[in-house]
């Protein structure tokens, strides 16, 4: 479904993604960790097509080099951001019709709207403006908007971070929600490791912005490069 | 804001305005009052849609009306246009403008938009009374004297016909205004609205920012454009000095009292201001300075300007 080949970038001198390949496979939650300011937001901002890159993203077969992200969001691929982004002016209705009208192929889509204000239980809270959402009806919101696109792949930018044990557990739950109910492929960065080995069938670990493993969560975190390098042995040990 | 609420508002004010005349249609200077509140409506609407709907820090809004101002009124004396064609053609004109103006400040962020179009500001007023602007017809330091006044079917709408003239530029305030209104309830202003809260989440759901922001650009500068052309045929004459920084501060201050993306609080604001202005005339020099300290206690007790009031009202009766 997705697959990067050889993709770089650098900013200046600094090599923020290094001759990365990976590959996703339709229907996959694939998980992505590394250590801060390994690159694996910079990863997100390349396949979304808010930075140039070298190298090659493709999608369902489908070159992205050269689109701006409004088109990637019209070619299938929804997004979240890690620090939650809302539309403080917009109430929550608005908010996630925004993802409709302009992202999905279809335009605005009044059923679908409420069906996904439904899906991610924002439904009490349709009509509130968004500053008023607590953390987790943010990253709720987030992913509703970019559901509304009707993507055939979500990519979530450190879901849990910041969130209480039972947000996490809501969190977790609407992501199953989304692969199984919804049937999307999920890429998710993140840098609880429990989480990932829950709820991925793949994991890339990047350290500055190359590849040390990718391989079922089971075999990544056991792996020497990956201890030493990322979750060391604490981790293991526990 | 809902629709409801703003139609309801923009209806009172224009309402007002449209009744006046019959009470104070004979007061020459009241009545220029009036069309001035009607003119400036446009603008502090355009500034208010650019900068508080869109988030865009144009500074360039004085300088969108007197390019459109001075190329009508240049069509108008050195090419005989009509001047109702004269002034679409100068709506086009700073609308051109405007999106040359607005592709630079793609790639900039908030103070460098605002430096570039305070930049286009400044630049303007030397190109006007210099060696180019007197190749185009500008008229140099003596600006224009002679510009026509807006005829249609052999009226003429000028200020020997000031009750006549009044409805016309009520008209085409009101067009404007309901323009920005109905901009700012489509999925335009919302597109608006998302690129200035969070313009990488309002990409990644698939808006252009750059088809948006050179959208507002080109209708904000095209009606400010045509409203600047008409505000040169009603006076008939065109001075360099409307780019002096005054012009400039007093439509701040009729956004600023009427609310920052509260529109219509700039319609309600221009009116506010430019009648309050009038008024402190009689303070001579001393009115800038009593003009400056009502803002500022304004400002103080209403961040959100008189719109802000209104809809701290409403919600407090809605809430019983």
């Amino acid at each position: 479904m997705l697959t990067l080949t050889n993709v770089t970038k650098k900013f200046g001198e600094l090599v923020a993604v290094n001759d990365l390949s990976f590959k996703v496979e339709d229907g996959q939650i694939f998980g992505i960790a590394g250590p801060n300011g390994a690159g694996k937001s910079t990863v997100y901002n390349l396949i979304t097509g808010f930075y140039p890159y070298e190298g090659r993203i493709e999608f369902n077969g489908r070159d992205l080099s050269g689109m701006p992200p409004y088109k990637i969001a019209k070619a299938g691929i929804a997004r979240t951001f890690q620090i939650p982004q809302i539309f403080p002016s917009l109430t929550v209705e608005k908010s996630i019709s925004v993802g409709s009208r302009f992202g999905s192929r279809d335009g605005l889509d009044e059923d679908h709207v409420a069906e996904i204000i439904r899906f991610v239980e924002l439904s009490e809270e349709k009509n509130q403006k968004t500053g008023h959402l607590n953390l987790l009806g943010k990253k709720k919101l987030m992913i509703g908007a970019a559901l509304a696109t009707k993507p055939r792949m979500l990519m979530l930018d450190e879901p849990m971070a910041g969130s209480n044990a039972n947000e996490i557990k809501a969190l977790m739950d609407l992501i199953r929600r989304i692969n199984g109910e919804m049937g999307l492929t999920i890429i998710i960065i993140e840098h609880f490791m429990k989480v990932l080995t829950e709820l991925t069938e793949k994991l890339l670990i990047i350290e500055s912005g190359a590849m040390i493993c990718c391989d079922l969560p089971e075999v990544a975190t056991s792996d020497k490069r990956v201890i030493e390098s990322y979750i060391g042995d604490a981790y293991v040990e526990r | 804001m809902r629709l409801k609420h703003m139609i309801a508002i923009i209806g009172v004010c224009y309402g007002i305005m449209a009744v006046l005349p019959i009470f104070v249609g004979d007061i020459r200077f009241v009545m220029n009052i009036m069309i001035m509140c009607l003119i400036w409506a446009v603008v502090a609407s355009c500034w208010d849609l650019m900068m508080g709907f869109a988030g865009i820090f144009s500074f360039g809004q004085v300088a969108f009306f007197v390019m459109g101002a001075y190329c009508s009124g240049i069509l108008a004396i050195e090419h005989s246009v009509p001047p109702v064609l004269a002034i679409l053609m100068a709506g086009l004109f700073t609308a051109v403008m405007g999106v040359l103006v607005g592709l630079p400040c793609l790639k900039l962020a908030g103070p460098y938009i605002a430096l570039v179009t305070f930049g286009v500001h400044m630049a303007l007023q030397p190109v006007l009374r210099g060696k180019i602007g007197i190749a185009i017809g500008s008229g140099g330091s003596v600006g224009l004297l002679t510009i026509p006044p807006v005829s249609i079917f052999g009226y003429s709408f000028s200020s020997a016909n000031i009750v006549p003239t009044f409805y016309l530029t009520l008209l085409l305030s009101l067009s404007c205004v309901l323009v920005i209104m109905f901009t700012i309830k489509s999925y335009w202003g919302v597109a608006f609205l998302a690129l200035k809260d969070s313009q990488d989440f309002a990409m990644s759901l698939g808006i252009s920012a750059f088809k948006y922001k050179l959208m507002v650009f080109a209708l904000t500068s095209f009606l400010t454009g045509i409203i600047g052309a008409y505000y040169g045929h009603f006076y008939g004459v065109l001075s360099y000095r409307m780019l002096d920084l005054d012009l400039f501060s007093i439509l701040m201050v009729m956004m600023l009292v009427g609310g920052l993306g509260h529109f219509p609080g700039s319609v309600f604001g221009a009116f506010l201001v430019v009648a309050g202005s009038e008024l402190m005339a009689p303070l001579g020099a001393y009115r800038a300075v009593t003009m400056g300290a009502l803002v500022v206690i304004l400002v103080l007790a209403l961040p959100n300007g008189m719109m802000g009031l209104f809809i701290g009202w409403r919600k407090r009766l809605s809430a019983g």
